[in-house]
């Protein structure tokens, strides 16, 4: 019984190292320089370099993810309280059929720019790990945070990080 | 309140006096295994995050057995269930149910002379609390039931972890009941039964329309299992029971419907050892339409001290042949320890009214035969069993 | 000692079968963004609770397998 325990751990330790070398971060780092992208949109193409010198909220989105539904209303919020003062919010759309994202927009609409990624280049190169995921693009293009998933509890550290970092823009 | 009414004992005809055998009740009704399912459950393997909406459903079940010549069991079920999260890192799932059963079922064997009829009614109610991590959960939770002759109490903790990329779930769980059976004839008083399960799984997301399951169960029990209303009936002290249970689900792009298939292995220390093949199609329509037609295969081995309707010359039914009165022997006629194989044809219909209310009504014929067991010969003799029931089913979420 | 060898190379099997499973889903991981279908209820494997419970209660009333997913159950007057 001792000998098959043995040999049911070491597979099971392999099983492990496989399954951790397999799903290794692949965030991309703070100060790291946010990969270009040129995305369909709702009116006309969204170019991230158009906005070098706001400060750039990305939002990966799709119709099927509940916690982003939730997420909307308070993006809606945000982007009209610091729109002005630099802030652009770009929700970016993951789903692969288009419909589903039209379909989401008329019961949830975005007061921010939309933009439909259905191949998933943009989230790929971002290396976001869950949904929804937020990445914070600098004015000059470098990544400040990136946050994955979307609780009430969220909120207010999210508007706190925006807020700080709106005030060293100025 | 309970009636019990014994139609007809069976005399033992025997030199040394008369003596009745006991008044048959139908242990094996249908609302007694709601307990046994509340915390066996599939689905145990909860996501990350508590439920986005809360929802209250209500369910109702009609089941009608038969066998030739009888009318078996019928069962009228109404159940409550309720899911909540608790603010954003907990949830509650709650069941209640009541069960009215009654009907005929047979001393030994499928004999219908003999057979007694019953009316009981249980209630059942269960309560599990959630609580949500970055990437794991657990699951602590609590069920009872009572019936006039049977109580049982069970307490289960189960927790789940997610590896970074949320496509591996592992799952271990481990659970314990405690019955005290009362039986109305008074065969046994007090006695009592306890069990102790482990399991364990995984989940692995294979592809973007394929999720897959694969879990081990493992429990041990020890007390009381004999049926004290059937006729011969005396089943040993211990029960260890194995279940092995891969799960698929698949996706068709082409009609937008899932796939549902699983196939259970079952050991235990009676020698049983059971197939269950189940599968079933998910295919949505507009409109809120969605239609599942499901089959399920079963099939079963004998239990080791099951014998067949084959009676002593001298004796009579219902002992088998070479009877001794003074044995320990274990030894049962109870049907559901035959062998054999068993066939449940299921279709369900589910129309979402609105974004918050949902309906349902489904389906099954069921039967189940010796002569269908599957690879190997099924137990003879006995008569075919038949059921039928319907669920109608009507659910809210906000 | 046969019974012994039986079940360790049943254990093993099983064991292997789970690691393969989840080293099967690691080769090309499905990522967050792609799993909208996997979202779906017919896709989870929770389905309607009720409808699994009266599934459950009926067959293990007559029939002798019960369990194989969850944990803890309760008993019932069916032996």
């Amino acid at each position: 019984m001792k000998f098959s325990m043995n040999i049911y751990k070491k597979r099971f330790a392999l099983g492990i190292a496989a399954l951790l070398m397999a799903t290794s971060a692949m965030a991309l780092d703070k100060g790291s320089t946010a990969p270009a992208f040129d995305l369909k949109g709702v009116e006309g193409n969204i170019n991230l370099a158009k906005y070098q010198g706001k400060l750039v909220y990305l939002d990966f989105w799709a119709s099927w993810c509940g916690p982003c539904r939730q997420s909307f209303p308070w993006m809606n919020e945000l982007q009209s309280k610091y729109g002005a003062q630099g802030l652009q919010i770009i929700g970016v759309n993951l789903d692969q059929k288009n419909e589903d994202a039209r379909q989401f927009l008329t019961t949830t609409p975005a007061r921010f720019l939309v933009a439909f990624d259905p191949a998933g280049a943009t989230p790929r190169s971002c290396g976001v790990k869950g949904m929804p995921s937020s990445v914070l693009i600098g004015p000059d293009g470098k990544i400040i945070f990136e946050h994955a998933g979307f609780k009430e509890a969220d909120r207010a550290a999210l508007e706190e990080k925006i807020k700080s970092s709106l005030g060293a823009i100025k | 309140m309970t009636k019990i009414i014994e139609i007809t004992s069976v005399p033992l005809i025997t030199s040394t006096g008369p003596e009745t055998l006991p008044a048959s009740s139908d242990m094996q009704t249908i609302g007694a295994a709601l307990l046994t399912a509340a915390l066996l459950l599939p689905g145990v393997v909860k996501a990350e995050t508590p439920p986005e909406h809360a929802s209250l459903s209500l369910k109702y079940l009609n089941y009608e057995e038969k066998q030739a010549g009888l009318k078996r069991i019928t069962a009228n079920s109404p159940s409550l269930s309720l899911t909540t999260p608790l603010g954003a890192d907990w949830s509650l799932d709650a069941t209640l149910t009541s069960d009215d059963v009654s009907g005929a079922s047979p001393r030994y064997h499928t004999a219908i002379s003999g057979a007694s009829r019953m009316n009981d009614q249980r209630t059942a109610g269960d309560v599990a609390f959630t609580r949500y991590f970055p990437r794991a959960s657990l699951t602590v939770g609590t069920a009872y039931s009572t019936e006039h002759d049977y109580e049982s109490r069970a307490l289960s903790a189960t927790g789940n972890f997610s590896s970074e990329d949320k496509n591996t779930t592992w799952t271990v769980g481990l659970g314990g009941s405690h019955d005290r059976i009362n039986p109305t004839n008074l065969i046994v008083k007090n006695e009592t039964k306890k069990t102790i399960s482990i399991m364990a799984g995984v989940t692995q997301i294979l592809t973007a329309e394929d999720i897959a399951q694969l879990t081990l169960s493992h429990s041990r029990g020890e007390g009381y299992f004999s049926d004290p209303y059937k006729a011969l009936d005396r089943r040993p002290r211990e029960r260890n029971q194995t279940t092995l249970l891969a799960r698929w689900n698949h996706h068709f792009l082409g009609t937008g419907g899932t796939g549902r298939f699983s196939y259970r292995y079952y050991s235990d220390t009676y020698d049983v050892k059971a197939h269950t093949l189940t599968a079933e199609y998910v295919q949505p329509f507009s409109q809120g339409w969605t239609i599942t037609p499901s089959l399920r295969v079963y099939s079963q081995s004998a239990a080791s001290f099951y014998f067949d309707p084959v009676y002593d010359a001298q004796l009579g039914a219902p002992f088998p042949p070479g009877y001794q009165f003074a044995s320990t022997q274990p030894s049962s006629a109870d049907q559901r320890l035959s062998g054999f194989g068993a066939l449940t044809f299921g279709f369900k219909v589910s129309k979402q009214l609105t974004s918050d209310w949902t309906v349902d009504i489904k389906l099954e014929n069921y039967e189940q035969r010796g002569n269908w067991r599957l690879f190997h010969k099924g137990s003879p003799g006995l008569a075919a069993l038949k059921a039928q029931s319907i669920q109608l089913g009507i659910s809210k979420q906000w | 000692m046969k019974v012994i060898v039986k079940k360790t190379t049943t254990m093993l099997l099983i064991a292997s079968a789970a690691l393969a499973l989840s080293a099967c889903g690691t080769i090309k991981p499905v990522q967050p963004w792609e799993k909208g279908n996997l979202a779906k209820t017919a896709m989870t494997f929770e389905n309607d609770r009720l409808e699994s419970r009266y599934g459950e209660h009926i067959y293990t009333s007559r029939e002798s397998a019960s369990g194989g997913a969850g944990v803890g159950g309760g008993g019932c007057g069916c032996n």
